[in-house]
Parts: structure tokens; sequence; C-alpha cells
């Protein structure tokens, strides 16, 4: 892959990459069963998007 | 009148013989393996205790995080760190396994952290470096028997 051929995301893409991702991660690795391992994946999705819109929003004030 | 209700008993429990010191001790030797080779490959630790589905999904997401890192022009860490924060993103990158070099091989084009996107990248290669090593320590709590 050369530099041309790079990804280009916004924030808000590589925000849902990323928290998808994990949480596909985590549910697998901390639940066997697949209901179980669909609602830590659901609910680990809607935490990381609800936590780091928060936080974005937090941060709102000072970023002028 | 209903019957007493008998305890419950664990079979397996009773079933299992205690193992044996050299058992143990090979045990352990293999759960080292099983550790250091969930390590270097990605999902290969898993998959040599047979959790298939946790082997593919490991493999999965931290190669696409590190696909996704280097692609959006990450920095992938060298041992030529200048501080403290490069080393510990240089070990991070690390915990990728085999997978840093495939790292290093995508990003012909260096690093570019003067965008959004590349300070993303970073992240995503050291995430994939510590979740390499989370699942490698997994793989390695279930080679020895714990509950994983």
């Amino acid at each position: 892959m050369n530099a041309g051929m790079g990804f280009k995301l916004s924030h808000l893409q590589s925000m849902l990459l990323f928290a998808l991702l994990i949480s596909i991660a985590f549910g697998f690795l901390s639940r066997r069963q697949p209901i179980e391992r669909v609602k830590y994946i659901v609910s680990s999705l809607l935490l990381f998007l609800l936590i780091g819109v928060g936080i974005g929003w937090a941060m709102y004030p000072f970023s002028r | 009148m209903t019957a007493p209700i008998a305890p419950r008993q664990d079979s397996a429990r009773e079933t299992t013989a205690p193992e044996t010191p050299s058992q143990d001790s090979r045990r352990e030797t293999m759960a080292y393996v099983i550790g250091v080779a969930g390590w270097l490959v990605p999902g290969l630790g898993h998959a040599l205790i047979r959790m298939w589905g946790r082997a593919a999904m490991c493999f999965l997401t931290v190669g696409t995080l590190v696909i996704l890192g280097a692609g959006m022009r990450g920095n992938v860490f060298s041992s030529a760190a200048n501080d403290a924060f490069d080393w510990l993103g240089y070990l991070a990158d690390l915990g990728t396994g085999t997978f840093y070099l495939v790292a290093r091989s995508l990003e012909t084009g260096g690093p570019d952290v003067s965008h959004a996107g590349g300070d993303y990248g970073t992240r995503f290669l050291a995430t994939a470096g510590v979740l390499n090593l989370l699942s490698a320590l997994h793989a390695y709590e279930a080679a020895r028997g714990r509950k994983a």
C-alpha cells in the first residue's frame, strides 16, 4: 500500500469503526453463548458511542 | 408429599482425576507456548486450543485495526524511540506480533499525523497491539484450564 491509497475517514467514521471492532473483540473474549455475545457487543457499542459523543460535547466549551 | 431433592453433583469434578506434578508442568509449558503463539500470530493461540470463533475474531479484528491504522498513515513506532511515550507506543505496536512487520511494510509513505486520520491511525495500531496481548493472555489462561 502506498501513501496514495490511504484511507480517508472522518472523526465519526473512525470512532464508529473503532467502537465496533473493539466491541466485537470484547464480546467474543468475554462471553461464550452467541446471544450473550450479541447483547454484549450491542451494549458495549452503544456505550462507546454515548461516552465518545458525550466527552466530545463536554469538551465543546473549551474548544474556542 | 414430594421426594427430597438430591444435592446437585458436579459429575465432571468427580470423574476427573487429579493431575500429577509432571502433567501440571507440561500443561503450564503448553500454556506458555500457546500464549506466545497467540502473541506472534493473532488468533493462533485460540486456534491451538480449538476455540475457532475466538481465533477468527482475534485475527480479523487485529488485522483490520492494523490495516486501517497503517492505511490512515498512523505512526508505527520503531525502537529508535526518543522519549517514554515513543517507547510505550513501540511496546504497544509490538503487541501485534508479526503484524507489526505487516504494518511497517504497508506504510511505505511514512506516518502523517498532521491530520486527524493519522492520529486515529496511531491509536488503531496501538489498540491492535494491546488487544492482541489481551487475547494472547486469554488463550494462555484458557490453556491453563482457567475459566475463559
